[in-house]
């Protein structure tokens, strides 16, 4: 029976939402310890050829029995067939996920929440300020960067991990400077056989000569990293409203509905977790907001 | 039967001895009633077999942390207010399902299996103004244009609701504040007034004037939308608390966010999560995956939460709001400023719910006047 | 090119030499040598007597701590426009407190802490311009230092988990 190809764009049930579209493990690559990438394909032909996701959003993976778990997009939206996640193995269900193998069924609901802005960032130079497990929601917007450098000016990265053995996507260096993008690794500790510069991500920016009037800064990572970022940034006179931010915080349903992930008035899933800073700023310092 | 046709929107009144007649219609439509009725000495909404069953007779006194229901032998059905029930139980109920998943013993692969609940039909027999405004605030969270509930949805949209306007407002009630009451405007199939002799009834939908056509009303006399008029202005006047330009409110709150009056409540808050259950708006939910013994059926359930409950903001590496003050303060400020800017109108509709379940007879109003006032350091 | 070129061509790069006035400059470059050291050359170990404080020019120059059993770990690397040794011209603390050593081939200008000292003793004027700048090196260095020792990518302790 050959059905017309509905276009399936998105893995959101309009009658049922909180129902998962089903996937399966295409490949996983280990990241770092604790960290692996895995690649889904859906199963229902239409949505594996029709999904479409934009950098920054996220997906919630779903594991029948134990929960689910929202995790960011990593892989490049121009990517298709496949769709990646870098996922750190911290609490239950991510757990169970780590126990999964190449061609074990997982389920998926999404793509949720805002994201980078790449169409504000055309033309202007682009500094990503990335930390630890932060690495992965911006690796979906440098891919698209890299496919279409000329639209932008100078590229950045600044990214930084607890020791070089935690540092991720070690293996596309090369391929990111060669397609023009400045690259700074940090990291917080080494030993003698690490050649990089050792210290926090925010320091990177004492080495960055940049033009505040057009530049635009994408940053992830823990929240304290985040504040110094911002801090930094701000210091050398790029406005609230050119600093974007992805904040992390408890999803159940990515909806807008459960409750859990807000943040002063935000919903993290729907109105982020990409914010501006112009957005946050009344709130993010605010303790145990 | 009366010659004059029965409008949309205007008034007439029909005998207390009807109101039989009433609730027999809307079991001849297939709904199951609900109303309120007396149990465990509260008032709670329940399924109604027949106008006995109603509270008549009966007042309920409110205030922070007491409830006292009380028999005075009244002829009036509806004189009480709300207990610790809310009309949410039917279109959110505190555990529902909201996906199955089977496994099959040859593929042990996971399929959804496809939803097979009826939907039940309710009519809400005795819905008070306030409450009227606060399903049409449910409304908004979860019938919205980029999301519809489904388990909201179904059960919602072949509601048939019957509100009663409060002419008796208690202790704990600033509903009149909030502009919620003591009057409801729109929403209803029918809204009823209940006066000594008769009900004043007004339609306000297709389904309430069908209803409504083979009772034995007739048009209202001027004396009793007099009567009717003077004690809801009464009523406005003797809430028992107030809220004075609640809109004032999301400026002032999340402009002052370490206010130290957020000190002040934490020592008093039990977080024990009342507040939240019983207040008619309030609708965080979590999702509990159930398994069978077998390993191969899964219920995906989703149950009222609480930004009360610990676990309810924690993130990989901790809590983000780790202590009573801070839950307290997302709940206020949720409440009263928050759900402006994300769903256009405050969260609260001045039932007063919270004050009198409160173990700690905390007082949201009371809050709310001392997160007013200046800090002077 | 003569090294005094050379020194001066290095100096005026950086952003807080170029604020001086003419004067100090030159007083600063008069005390200045230039050094160029090969990836892997120590600039000076722990314990050593401070002898110089040293601006990286070009190149990397890593702030390493020995630990018994388990080596010399890497805490921070001087990248060009850091300045490394700043305790040389301090008071109190006598003696280097961790060595450093050249990752990359690097570049230098060094000033030998002993005139830097006099230098500042004789003009109070530098002395201040020089001890405020340095005031900034060591407020911006603790900053950082307290940011690694948050050890904000760690894994967190093991916790009961109630949901994912």
């Amino acid at each position: 029976m050959t059905t017309q190809a509905l276009h399936l764009t998105t893995a959101i049930s309009p009658t049922q939402p909180m129902a998962p579209y089903w996937a399966e493990i295409d490949e996983i690559e280990i990241e770092a310890p604790g960290v692996s990438t895995y690649w889904l394909r859906f199963i229902n032909p239409a949505l594996r050829d029709g999904y479409r996701f934009s950098p920054g959003q996220f997906n919630i993976l779903t594991m029948p029995g134990i929960g689910e778990s929202a995790i960011s997009i990593s892989s490049s939206p121009e990517d298709t067939q496949r769709v990646g996640h870098s996922i750190r193995f911290v609490g239950n269900v991510t757990n169970a996920i780590s126990r999964l193998k190449v061609g074990d069924q997982i389920g998926v609901r999404g793509p949720f929440g805002t994201a980078w802005p790449m169409e504000i960032a055309a033309g202007q130079d682009i500094i990503i300020a990335a930390g630890g497990i932060g690495l992965p929601p911006l690796r979906s917007a440098i891919y698209p960067i890299i496919n279409h450098r000329k639209n932008y000016g100078r590229v950045v990265v600044l990214y930084g991990a607890r020791t070089p053995q935690d540092l991720q996507f070690t293996r596309e260096y090369k391929q990111w400077e060669d397609a023009g993008i400045e690259l700074m690794v940090t990291v917080d500790r080494a030993d003698e056989t690490w050649q990089g510069t050792v210290g926090v991500v925010p320091i990177l920016f004492y080495r960055l000569r940049m033009d505040p009037h057009k530049s635009i800064l994408m940053t992830c990572g823990p929240e304290i990293m985040i504040r110094f970022v911002v801090f930094e940034a701000l210091a050398r006179r790029i406005t609230a409203d050119r600093i974007y931010v992805s904040m992390e915080r408890n999803m159940k349903c990515g909806l807008g509905s459960c409750g859990h992930c807000q943040v002063g008035p935000y919903f993290v899933c729907k109105d982020g977790p990409v914010f501006t800073y112009e957005q946050l700023q009344p709130y993010f310092n605010v303790e145990e907001l | 039967m009366p010659e004059i046709h029965l409008e949309m929107g205007t008034t007439v009144a029909l005998p207390k001895s009807a109101l039989a007649g009433l609730l027999e219609n809307l079991k001849q439509m297939g709904c199951e009633v609900v109303g309120p009725q007396v149990k465990d000495n509260t008032i709670v909404y329940a399924p109604l077999s027949n106008v006995e069953d109603l509270p008549r007779g009966y007042v309920s006194e409110q205030s922070p942390g007491s409830y006292r229901l009380n028999y005075t032998g009244h002829g009036n059905y509806f004189d009480i207010t709300p207990g610790p029930h809310s009309w949410k139980m039917l279109f959110f109920p505190s555990r529902s399902q909201m996906v199955a998943f089977r496994r099959s013993k040859d593929s042990q692969r996971w399929e959804i299996e496809p939803d097979t609940e009826p939907t039940p039909l309710y009519a809400l027999f005795g819905v008070r103004p306030c409450e009227l405004a606060a399903i049409q605030i449910q409304d908004n969270v979860f019938l919205r244009s980029d999301y519809k509930d489904p388990v909201y949805r179904k059960r919602r949209q072949s509601a048939f609701i019957i509100t009663v306007n409060c002419l008796h407002p208690c202790g704990t009630c600033f509903c009149a504040s909030m502009g919620t009451g003591p009057e409801a405007e729109t929403g209803f199939d029918i809204s009823l007034t209940e006066l000594e002799d008769v009900f004043l009834v007004k339609t306000g939908s297709e389904a309430g004037r069908s209803v409504m056509s083979n009772l034995p009303w007739q048009p209202s006399r001027a004396f009793w939308i007099q009567t009717a008029q003077r004690e809801l202005a009464a009523a406005r006047q003797n809430m028992g608390r107030s809220l004075p330009n609640p809109e004032e409110l999301p400026n002032i709150l999340l402009n002052n966010l370490d206010h130290p009056q957020y000190d002040d409540v934490a020592k008093r808050c039990l977080s024990c999560a009342n507040c939240t259950q019983v207040c008619p708006t309030c609708f965080c939910w979590d999702a509990q995956d159930l398994n069978d013994l077998s390993g191969s059926y899964v219920r995906r359930e989703r149950v009222w939460d609480s930004c009360f409950n610990p676990e309810y903001s924690y993130v990989f590496g901790g809590n983000t709001r780790p202590n009573t003050r801070s839950r307290y303060r997302q709940w206020i400020t949720h409440k009263l400023a928050g759900w402006y800017q994300q769903f256009g109108t405050s969260g609260c509709v001045g039932c007063g719910r919270c004050i009198t379940w409160c173990p700690a007879g905390i007082d949201i109003t009371a809050e709310a006047a001392a997160l007013r006032q200046e800090v002077h350091s | 090119m003569s090294d005094q070129k050379e020194i001066i061509n290095a100096l005026q790069a950086i952003s807080w030499f170029q604020e001086l006035d003419p004067e100090h400059f030159n007083k600063l470059v008069s005390i200045a040598g230039l050094m160029n050291v090969e990836a892997g050359e120590e600039l000076f170990r722990e314990g050593d007597k401070e002898d110089c404080l040293y601006v990286v020019v070009e190149g990397r120059v890593a702030l390493e701590i020995f630990i018994p059993g388990r080596g010399r770990i890497r805490i921070y690397t001087a990248e060009p426009m850091d300045i490394v040794g700043w305790s040389s011209i301090t008071p109190v603390v006598r003696q280097r407190t961790a060595s450093a050593r050249a990752v990359l081939p690097s570049r230098l200008v060094c000033f030998n802490a002993a005139n830097l000292f006099n230098l500042c003793n004789e003009d109070h004027d530098l002395g201040y311009v020089v001890m405020r700048h340095l005031s900034n090196v060591v407020a911006s260095r603790l900053l950082t230092t307290r940011l690694q020792l948050l050890d904000m990518f760690a894994h967190p302790n093991n916790k009961e988990v109630p949901h994912a």
